[in-house]
């Protein structure tokens, strides 16, 4: 490990110039579990990291009923899952914010490191899926937005460009009679990486009879997560019934291209696709009723 | 009558723990020596290659690095043995296992002596690979590796005390067969068409960790004199002298090791791995070379513990009376020879009568790193495939499976598949006792919920305990106080229990007494921690220490106050006379006495030295309870038990830990831990990430229940080996348990979630 600078920006404007100035040789900090690990285990080398957590835009995590969440990318998934407002309107977020890692892990790891370091099992970009987040980018040019399900273009790459860095992620506000859960299957009971997840939100009908629309996210099963349109087509105006569930839960098997790896086979992940996204979908729509359903 | 203890039989909380668990203890990492230098290996990416170039130049030449060795550069004068992995030290042009050490640098510092790694140049040629144990077996396989010769079973002897006269060789093995042997009694075969009831099935079990959390380690400085001082993490102070003085060609005297503390394992450090380097690069250079491994080598190139593949026949009568096994037993060993196929194999046939019997065992070898121990070696393997078949027989048969078991279970006379007949063991006990455990009560507890099943498993194991002559010094100080000597590495919480029988011996307080391991130039001898063997072996050296100790002291006071020893009695740190205890001589007393300017009485040392005792087979039964998912195959494991025959429990709480640690590891072996290599015999998951290893949240509190069944001369008290029966039946107990709640059976350990789907056909192909 050679030697590198380390910087703390107090504002996103001194952070892109930092950043700007080395291109492929800075890296932005946030949590640091999974930048340290990487660059201990020697899978690249560093002359600048750019520590996030001073900067205020990066920080925030607020809730207003009509702008929805903003949630900076450098929160830590304590404050999530700490957070009431975040728990009533966006359990399926919370879901996810419990499960990355165990209790020391998340009092550092951020949602937007879980994002930025764009492996296809990170934890909360199904749910961020399923709840429609865009991502808020900063960089040497304009400010933009791109939708999660967008964000990641292959294993550890981003639509990040030179100098780009995400600010913050914004979910809208939860529908009416909506709901949404994130479940992930790991052969361990923590402390493990996701074989597959599913992320899942629902709208129901006003007399919650039928689905309105719903969105579904695979984890783990292709070279970014994965955005399974299929399977929320599948849905869209059907009754609620265990036999429209299993039509999505069909189309996410067909939707799913695993790998073979340690962790799994192409024929378990095909398979716990069909099984997790029936069981969040179950999940989802218990919780557009107002039941209460625990995560993992 | 009961005897009544005060110190031994009593809950006494380990002397050293405190200091463990608060990071207070000092391991070999931790030692920083003058002059002290950093050795780190180059590792082969292959699993069978030639080396056909290896250039070190520009290592060599890398500011702070003090020196680049290979297998060219070591002294060529050492003794060499092809056929034994320690004095492999470097490949030799040929890569036999994936990880490999193929050069060694040397540097000031350790980051250093890794940069330096990647400046050294190696062309292989790759060769066929042979990695699956069935291809191992074949007659045109490709071999394995070129040197056979010498095949060392040192190992394998300091587990058991099997004989190496049982095997049997044939002449026209396949070329990857190292060892094959076959014991039979009876006629099986007529058995077998007489019987009502045939039960034949095939096991595997795959290549385990031993999941030590301390990485091999090693430093050794090499003198001016050419003496040799050694820090390692290792199980046996004195084999890892053995070992190293043979490889370095240097007389033991040469050699002296001294105690560390190990951080774990579980049979993986009899062999000094961790020492060997170090020392041959400490003779070149003459300073202190430091050498550990990462995370990542050490499950890479450690010794971890072998698959094997096992078929199974067993004959019942429809009463239940088992009247044949047959079985088939190979355990691939890796690299090189000595796998515990012979224990193993034994284990497999040891449970039960069989009046008729035969047992095929096959020792391969493949390209893989090479096996080492694993806390009762090769008996996990075995009991899965004895233990799955026995409930399958009771599920044909309609039986009760513990009344089975109870039926058919050995006793005092019955023999081994080996042909030695059992001492006074207590297995039935131990089955007997499993009915009262909260765990067998609580069976049926909780209903299936939630489209999950629950159901519950058990099988029975046992680990025959291996033995070793030992030796213990008691000394008493001037200020009263006792000191033991021991050379026996305490890895499991032994010093704490020589510290009890010390006490009782001597009717003084623990807090009196203190016990060392002396390193080998002083300590008295002891064999490698292992076998299950430490308290009951060098405990009796101690008891006897202790007892010559007081002799002594009973001479000076019945001199003294003009008595008989007989009238004399030791209590609370005094020595009376029974009766009038006012008649009486404190032990600090005695002390200055002893150790007084002038003073005409001797120093107070005792000696203790015992040969190998008695064996002591010690046997379990083993319970689990799961609830499975059979979605997803996500097994939650509810509740496990442990019941075991410890002849005579030293210290219930460390006995206690020692099986609920076992018990742990061995649903580890059941239902996760497993290192997964690809097809090129690259290992795929070298973390503790991917190699898992189940964390305190996978594991229910672990019920452990004692039985003991004393063997007079065993061990101090009629003592047993406790270390390894709780090992040998977890795995299977979590397999009849999954078995029970989805009434679908795997085949292959572990039984991941994905073994599990596939058994209940929802997996395709
Ligand atoms: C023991 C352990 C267990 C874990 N368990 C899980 C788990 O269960 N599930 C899971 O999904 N992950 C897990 N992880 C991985 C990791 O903790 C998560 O991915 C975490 O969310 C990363 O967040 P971070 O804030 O630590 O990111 P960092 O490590 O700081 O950053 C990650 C990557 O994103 C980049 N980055 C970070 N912030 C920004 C930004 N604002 N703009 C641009 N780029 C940015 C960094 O440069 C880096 O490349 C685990 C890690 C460890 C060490």
């Amino acid at each position: 490990m050679n030697d590198f600078e380390y910087r703390a920006p107090a504002s996103v404007s001194e952070a892109v110039a930092l950043l700007v100035e080395k291109g492929e040789r800075a890296r932005v900090l946030a949590g640091g579990t999974d930048l340290i690990v990487q660059l201990r285990g020697g899978r690249f080398t560093l002359d600048r990291m750019v520590d996030v957590k001073g900067v205020p835009e990066l920080n925030q995590l607020r809730y207003d009923a009509a702008e929805g969440l903003v949630v900076g990318a450098a929160v830590p998934c304590y404050r999530i899952y700490e957070d009431e407002l975040v728990a009533a309107h966006y359990p399926a977020l919370v879901d996810a914010a419990r499960i990355i890692g165990g209790i020391q892990i998340q009092g550092r790891a951020s949602l937007g490191g879980n994002l930025c370091n764009a492996s296809p099992s990170g934890d909360s970009i199904g749910a961020l899926i399923a709840l429609e987040a865009t991502a808020v980018i900063a960089g040497p040019g304009e400010t933009r937005s791109v939708p999660v399900e967008q964000f990641c273009t292959a294993p550890g790459r981003s639509v990040l460009g030179p100098g780009e860095l995400l600010v913050a992620l914004r979910l809208p506000p939860p529908k009416p009679r909506s709901g949404a859960h994130y479940l992930r299957f790991i052969p361990r009971y923590e402390m493990d990486i996701a074989i597959v997840s599913a992320g899942v939100a629902a709208v129901l009908s006003p007399d919650m009879s039928s689905f309105v629309s719903a969105r579904v996210a695979l984890g783990a099963v292709a070279p970014t997560p994965l955005f399974v349109t299929e399977a929320g087509a599948a849905l869209a105006g059907k009754p609620i019934s265990e036999e429209s569930i299993a039509l999505a839960a069909e189309a996410a098997r067909q939707a799913a291209r695993p790998i073979n790896d340690m962790r799994g086979t192409v024929e378990q992940r095909r398979h716990l696709a069909a099984v997790l996204t029936t069981r969040a979908l179950r999940g989802a729509v218990a919780r557009a009723k107002g039941e209460q359903v625990n995560g993992h | 009558m009961t005897t009544t203890y005060r110190s031994v039989h009593q809950r006494q909380p380990r002397l050293e723990g405190a200091a463990k668990v608060t990071g207070g203890t000092v391991y070999t990492a931790d030692l920083r020596l003058h002059r002290m230098v950093h050795a780190k290996a180059l590792r082969a990416p292959y699993a069978h290659a030639l080396i056909k170039r290896l250039d070190v130049s520009k290592a060599r030449a890398y500011p702070g690095v003090v020196g680049v060795f290979t297998a060219a550069d070591l002294p060529q004068h050492l003794p060499r043995d092809g056929a034994n992995r320690l004095h492999t030290v470097l490949a030799d042009k040929e890569v036999m296992y994936y990880g490999q050490p193929v050069a060694a640098v040397v540097a000031d510092e350790a980051s250093v002596a890794e940069e330096a790694l990647d400046l050294i140049e190696v062309e292989y040629q790759e060769l066929p690979a042979v990695l699956d144990i069935l291809d191992a077996l074949k007659q045109d396989a490709p071999p394995v590796r070129h040197s056979m010769a010498g095949i060392d079973r040192s190992e394998l002897a300091a587990h058991t005390t099997l004989a190496a006269a049982d095997e049997q060789t044939t002449e026209k093995t396949p070329p990857n067969v190292t060892h094959r042997m076959v014991w039979s009694r009876g006629d099986v075969e007529r058995a077998f068409k007489e019987a009502d009831v045939v039960v034949e099935r095939s096991f595997r079990a795959s290549w385990t960790h031993q999941g030590y959390i301390e990485p091999m380690s090693g430093i050794v400085d090499c003198d001016r004199n050419g003496d040799y001082t050694v820090w390692t993490s290792t199980q046996g102070d004195f084999t890892t002298r053995e070992g190293l003085a043979k490889v370095l060609g240097v007389p033991e005297t040469k050699v002296r090791v001294n105690f560390v503390e190990m951080g774990g394992g579980f049979g993986a450090k009899i062999q000094p791995f961790g020492a060997v380097l170090p020392a041959i690069i400490a003779r070149i250079l003459r300073r202190p070379v430091k050498y550990i491994f990462s995370r990542s080598e050490d499950l890479r190139s450690a010794d971890p513990s072998s698959q094997a593949y096992i078929e199974t026949k067993l004959a019942a009568k429809k009463d239940g009376a088992f009247t044949a096994f047959k079985a088939r037993a190979v355990y691939d060993s890796g690299s090189f020879p000595g796998s515990p196929l012979m224990a193993g194999a034994n284990l497999l046939g040891a449970y039960y009568k069989f009046p008729n019997l035969e047992i095929e065992g096959l020792e391969v070898i493949t390209n893989r790193v090479s096996q080492g121990a694993l806390r009762a070696p090769g008996t996990p393997q075995a009991t899965f495939a004895i233990e799955s078949t026995v409930d399958i027989m009771a599920k044909e048969l309609g039986m009760d499976p513990l009344e089975l078991r109870i039926k058919n279970a050995v006793t005092q006379g019955d023999l081994m598949p080996n042909g030695r007949a059992f001492s006074k063991i207590g297995l039935v006990e131990v089955l007997q006792r499993f009915k009262e455990t909260s765990f067998w009560k609580n069976r049926n507890g909780k209903p299936s919920a939630n489209g999950k099943k629950v159901g519950v498993g058990f099988a029975v194991g046992g680990w025959l305990g291996g033995g070793s002559p030992s030796s213990a010094s008691v000394e008493l100080n001037a200020d009263g106080t006792v000191s033991v000597m021991v050379g026996a590495n305490d890895v499991t919480g032994t010093n704490t229990s020589f510290a009890q029988i010390v006490s009782e011996a001597l009717g003084l307080p623990i807090e009196r007494i203190n016990v060392k391991t002396g390193d080998t130039s002083l300590a008295p001898y002891a064999g490698v921690s292992a076998g299950s063997k430490t308290l009951r072996t060098v405990g009796l050296s101690v008891q006897r220490a202790a007892q010559d100790a007081l002799d002594q002291m009973f001479k000076i006071v019945s001199e003294r106050l003009e008595c008989s020893s007989e009238d004399l009695e030791s209590v609370d740190g005094q020595i009376r006379v029974k009766g009038s205890p006012e008649k009486a001589i404190t032990f600090e007393l005695l002390g200055t006495m002893s150790t007084g300017f002038g003073s005409p009485t001797p120093v107070i040392l005792g000696r203790g030295n015992v040969g190998t005792p008695a064996a002591a087979p010690g046997f379990t039964i083993q319970g689990a309870k799961v609830e499975v998912d059979p979605e997803t195959g996500e097994v939650n494991i509810l509740d496990a038990v442990c019941v075991q025959d410890v002849g005579f429990a030293i210290n219930p709480l460390s006995v206690e830990g020692q099986i609920q640690g076992g018990v742990a590891q061995s649903l580890g072996l059941g239902f996760s831990e497993e290192m997964v290599w690809d097809d090129k015999g690259v290992l795929r998951n070298p973390t503790l990430l991917d190699y898992r290893i189940p964390t305190a949240l996978d594991l229910p509190r672990i019920e452990t229940a004692l039985v003991e069944v004393p063997v007079e001369g065993a061990g101090p008290y009629g003592a047993k080996g406790v270390g390894e029966p709780p090992i040998a039946a977890g795995a299977a107990a979590l397999v009849n348990a999954v078995s029970d709640a989805v009434g679908a059976r795997v085949y292959t350990l572990p039984a991941t979630s994905e073994r599990i789907l596939a058994a209940l056909g929802k997996l395709p192909g």
